[in-house]
Formats: C-alpha cells, sequence, structure tokens
C-alpha cells in the first residue's frame, strides 16, 4: 500500500469515528424524549473539578426496598434498566430491569456499587443477605462548565435553597445525554 | 562501521594505506556529527509537537466560551487533518523536511485525542472515560504502521497504560479479581510481549524496541511497589491463569529456534517469561494460603534484585546499553527505599542522611563508571 492510500485512508478512518461518535449523541438528542431530573448536592471536594461538575441524581440511589425490581441481586458494573414515568416533565423510577423493557420510558445504567443488609440469627451468624440499596452511574455524571463557572452551580447546591435539576434527552435504547442545567426552573447553558 | 582499533589493525597489517585510513576516520567523524545532529532534530521536533498538543489540549479544557460547539469541532478537527496532511507532504512528498514531517504527523495524533475529548466535553460524556481513551488508541494505532512512527507506538503505549488505569477505576468488579499493581504487571508484560511479536516480523521491527522499553517500564515499576509490602490476596484463580499463559506465550517463541533467532536479544524475553512463571506461581500460591507481608516483601524484593541482576546478565549479553540503562536506573530507587526501611529508625537522624548520601554519591559513581566502560566496549564491538 502507498502513503497516498495511507494518508487518505486515515483522513476517512478519523472523520468516520468523529461522525459517528457525534452522530451517535446526534441521535439521542434528536429522537429521544426530554425527561427533567433532580440532582441531589454531592459531596463539595469531588463536585467541582476544574471544569465540570459532578452530578449526582435522585435516581443515582436506588432504593431496593421501595421500588419494584425484575430480579433481587446484583453484581457490580452489571447493566441496569431503569423504567421512567414522566410527572410534571420529572422523570421518576418506576422498576428495574436488568434487560430493556420491551416499551416505555427507560433509562440505561450501570451498578457501581451495592449496599447489603444482613439478617442474623441468634449467635450472630448472617442468615440471609439482601441488597438494600444500589447505587447507579448513568453516564450522565459530567457537565462540563467554563472555568470557573462550576463555582455558582456548587454554592447553589450546597446551600439547598437552590433547586438544581438536569434537563435529560433518553432515547428509545435507553441511552441519555445531558442538555442544560436548571437552576430553580431557569435554564442555564454554557 | 568500523572501530577506530580494527583500522589501525588493518593499517600495521597493510591491507589499506595511511590516505585510506585518514579518509575513513574523516568519514567516521562526519558520520558521526551527521548522527548526533539528526537525534538533536528528532528529540527537538518531537518535544515541540509534544508542547503544542498539550497546548491544545489545555486550551480545549479550558472551554473557551465565543466559538459556538460546530465552531469548536471544525477548528479542531480541521487543524488535526492540517497538520496530518502537512506532516504527510513534509515527510513523503517534499522530502526535505522527514523528521519534521514525522513530528507533525505524531502531532496529529495529540489533536486528533484533543479533539474526540472536545466531542467528548459538547455532549457531556462523562469525564475520565476509559471508552474514549480506548478510542483514541483505536483511532491513532494505524499511524505505527502506515508511517513507521515509533513515537505514535510510544503515545499508543502510554494511552493502553491510561485506558487500563481508567478501566480499573470504573469498574468495582476488577476490584474483586485483581490488584491494581497485578494489572499494570500483566499490561507491562502483554506490552513487552507485543514488542516480541514485533520483533519476529521482519516489517514491523523498528517498533518492537519502543513497545519492549515502555512493557518494561511498567514491569518494573509494579515489582518495585510490591517490594515495600503492597500485596493483598485476592482469591481469584485467573489472575495465576492470565500470568501463567503469558508466560506460555513467551516459551513458545523461546523455545522455537526458528522464532528465537529473529530475536536480537532474547535473554530479556526469558527474564520476562521467568517473571511470568514466578507471578504465576506466587499469585496462585497467596490465593489458596495466608501468606504474611513480610514474605511477600521478602518475595519482591528478591524477585525485582533478580530481575535486574537478569537485565543486566541480558544487557552486557546482547550489548543493548538501554537494558543496562534500565536495570541501573531501578537500582537506585531499590537501595534508597530498603535503606530508608532497615536503618530509619536504628541510626540517628544526622548519620541516617550522611550515611545515606555518601552510599548514593559512591553509588552513583561506581554505576555511571561501569555503564561508561560498557557503552564503550559495546561502541567498539558495535564497529
Amino acid at each position: 500500500m502507498n502513503q497516498k492510500k495511507i494518508l487518505y485512508l486515515t483522513i476517512v478512518f478519523w472523520l468516520l469515528i468523529f461522525s459517528g461518535f457525534i452522530a451517535y449523541k446526534e441521535y439521542t438528542l434528536r429522537t429521544g424524549t426530554e425527561v427533567l431530573l433532580k440532582t441531589l448536592p454531592v459531596d463539595p471536594k469531588d463536585l467541582f473539578r476544574g471544569d465540570y461538575v459532578t452530578l449526582n441524581y435522585e435516581i443515582s440511589n436506588l432504593n431496593m426496598e421501595k421500588l419494584p425490581s425484575e430480579e433481587s441481586y446484583f453484581y457490580n458494573d452489571e447493566p441496569v434498566y431503569l423504567a421512567l414515568e414522566l410527572k410534571n416533565g420529572y422523570g421518576v423510577p418506576k422498576k428495574i430491569y436488568t434487560t430493556p423493557p420491551e416499551d416505555g420510558l427507560y433509562i440505561k445504567g450501570k451498578v457501581k456499587d451495592i449496599l447489603y443488609d444482613w439478617e442474623t440469627d441468634e449467635s450472630g451468624v448472617t442468615t440471609e443477605e439482601t441488597i438494600k440499596e444500589l447505587r447507579v452511574d448513568y453516564g450522565i455524571e459530567s457537565y462540563f462548565v467554563p472555568e470557573g463557572k462550576g463555582m455558582e452551580i456548587e454554592k447553589a447546591q450546597r446551600t439547598g435553597k437552590t433547586e438544581v435539576d438536569a434537563k435529560i434527552i433518553i432515547d428509545k435504547y435507553g441511552n441519555t445525554v445531558i442538555k442544560s442545567l436548571l437552576i430553580d426552573g431557569k435554564e442555564t447553558e454554557f | 562501521m568500523f572501530d577506530q582499533d580494527l583500522i589501525q589493525k588493518w593499517l600495521e597489517e597493510g591491507t589499506i594505506t595511511h590516505a585510506q585510513a585518514e579518509k575513513m576516520r574523516a568519514d567516521i567523524e562526519e558520520y558521526k556529527t551527521e548522527h548526533r545532529s539528526k537525534k538533536q532534530i528528532i528529540a527537538f521536533s518531537t518535544i515541540g509537537a509534544i508542547l503544542i498538543g498539550i497546548g491544545a489540549i489545555l486550551f480545549v479544557a479550558s472551554n473557551w466560551e465565543k466559538i459556538g460547539d460546530t465552531v469548536k469541532i471544525l477548528l479542531l478537527a480541521g487543524s488535526t487533518l492540517s497538520i496530518h496532511y502537512t506532516g504527510y507532504h513534509l515527510k513523503y512528498e517534499n522530502q526535505k523536511y522527514p523528521r519534521l514531517g514525522s513530528a507533525l504527523l505524531f502531532l496529529s495524533a495529540l489533536f486528533f485525542g484533543a479533539s474526540l475529548f472536545l466531542i467528548a466535553q459538547i455532549y457531556n460524556s462523562n469525564a475520565n472515560n476509559s471508552t474514549l481513551v480506548l478510542i483514541w488508541l483505536f483511532g491513532v494505532s494505524p499511524l505505527i504502521y502506515g508511517y513507521r512512527s515509533i513515537a505514535v507506538a510510544g503515545l499508543c503505549s502510554l494511552l493502553f497504560y491510561i485506558w487500563v488505569g481508567l478501566l480499573y477505576s470504573e469498574r468495582n468488579s476488577f476490584g474483586e479479581l485483581i490488584n491494581f499493581l497485578d494489572l499494570y504487571l500483566i499490561s507491562g508484560i502483554a506490552l513487552y510481549f507485543a514488542g516480541t511479536l514485533h520483533e519476529l516480523s521482519a516489517k514491523a521491527k523498528y517498533a518492537a524496541p519502543i513497545f519492549k522499553f515502555m512493557g518494561l517500564q511498567a514491569v518494573l515499576l509494579a515489582l518495585f511497589m510490591y517490594t515495600f509490602g503492597l500485596w493483598e490476596s485476592k482469591n481469584e484463580e485467573i489472575v495465576p491463569v492470565i500470568y501463567a499463559f503469558l508466560g506460555i506465550l513467551f516459551l513458545v517463541v523461546l523455545l522455537s529456534k526458528s522464532l528465537r533467532s529473529k530475536l536480537a536479544g532474547f535473554q530479556t524475553d526469558t527474564s520476562m517469561a521467568v517473571i511470568s512463571f514466578l507471578m504465576a506461581g506466587f499469585t496462585l500460591i497467596a490465593a489458596n494460603t495466608q501468606v504474611s507481608e513480610e514474605a511477600c516483601a521478602g518475595f519482591f524484593n528478591l524477585v525485582f534484585l533478580g530481575l535486574l541482576v537478569l537485565l543486566l546478565y541480558a544487557g552486557y549479553s546482547t550489548e543493548d546499553i538501554g537494558i543496562v540503562n534500565t536495570a541501573m536506573f531501578w537500582f537506585v530507587p531499590l537501595i534508597i527505599a530498603r535503606y530508608f526501611d532497615f536503618f530509619w529508625d536504628l541510626l540517628p537522624r544526622s548519620f541516617f542522611f550522611m550515611i545515606g548520601g555518601l552510599i548514593l554519591l559512591t553509588l552513583s559513581v561506581v554505576l555511571e563508571r561501569k555503564r561508561r566502560e560498557l557503552k564503550a566496549q559495546f561502541a567498539g564491538a558495535g564497529q
């Protein structure tokens, strides 16, 4: 293969990677459903790292005692699909699945951490281990902001007086893209 | 290349005349000067490319506000492709600046990563995402073979390590299976083996040294960290199996005479096979029995020291000053670390530092003198 061919192939290959990545995200943005998700304050040490804000959502911690689930046992890094129902534009958790639900709105995530609950007998020996809570990542935990702008979001979240919501687009495969942040209902795009 | 001693011998034997000897000596000097100059140009242009690349990545990371997303993407992707084409043009079409061309091709590989991260940033893809690093690695690896780029091979090795680290931090299940240092030890051995495979192919031989170098450094770093007794047993059988598998891969190459003959320094490859099998045995024992921290530290100190001795022997046998330098370089932190471990509580602080300083100074003089002797010896023999 001559060098000219290698040059053209490299350029085409790189453009395919760029456009493939853009197309994948644009597909979600253009075909998906707009959902609002409530965010929770995170540890300030973790919140702002230079040029992005770490977002923690209400749906990041799933209470297995309150939320119906297809399975009762999960493993770290296992993919999960959280069915959502829309209430006033907000995505509210409905049920946890281990395979994509056949219909309805759902968001794809990955189990990051598991909180267990143990039942012990009189002698202190564990008789039953159940999952109390799942910590799930959805791939939308970073929101990039211009340098220095993260501080206002950090303050807003820490004071607790301000509500910070994230406007998310979810496509039919459960893929997500953050569209914008809403601080006290006011859309903030950077 | 001819050795000065050889020229003198031919002169004394009457094989060559004085005029021919002088011509040879002048040409050798000219060649050396030219060779040094080439190396300097490569070093400067590569460092320049790295600096521009870092600048571009930082520029992207600082989220400049006034430009629209589309323009940002076009600007960076356009720059990437323009730099790539300029590099190609200078190296293959113009042919007057091949080294600058190579540096620009390398710079385009850095810009490719910067563009990728910019696009990911626009769509708020999670930060510290291992997939992005993997795409970068996947995207630039063809340049190693298409343009015979050693610098890109080095970049890919580095990206491979970054990807491994990020993947480990992303997946909690990995933490249950394998130690972080074991992962890097395995990655280092695997990368070294990739270098061995490259050496077997005449067309890809040029990339072997960088893969082997990067692999060896990771192996040495991980083993050095283990000498502090950082071992943690995971009770998982998969780790010894992976080590054994890597060892067998090396054995396949080393036991075949036709393959072994293609390797410039099979002794170093043998040391990697030894490490693989030693680690397979150790991890298997540690997974099934209780091994104390002291025993682990002792074992790894012995293994690390043994590997350094093996490398010195390999470097000496193959007259490879690079391997000798690597082994000597890693002797220093080992001695410092063990000196602190053993004498920190035994000696008064003033004596501790004075004696430590004296030991280090003596050691550096001895090592440097030995290194120079070997270098001169290898250069003489190689000419």
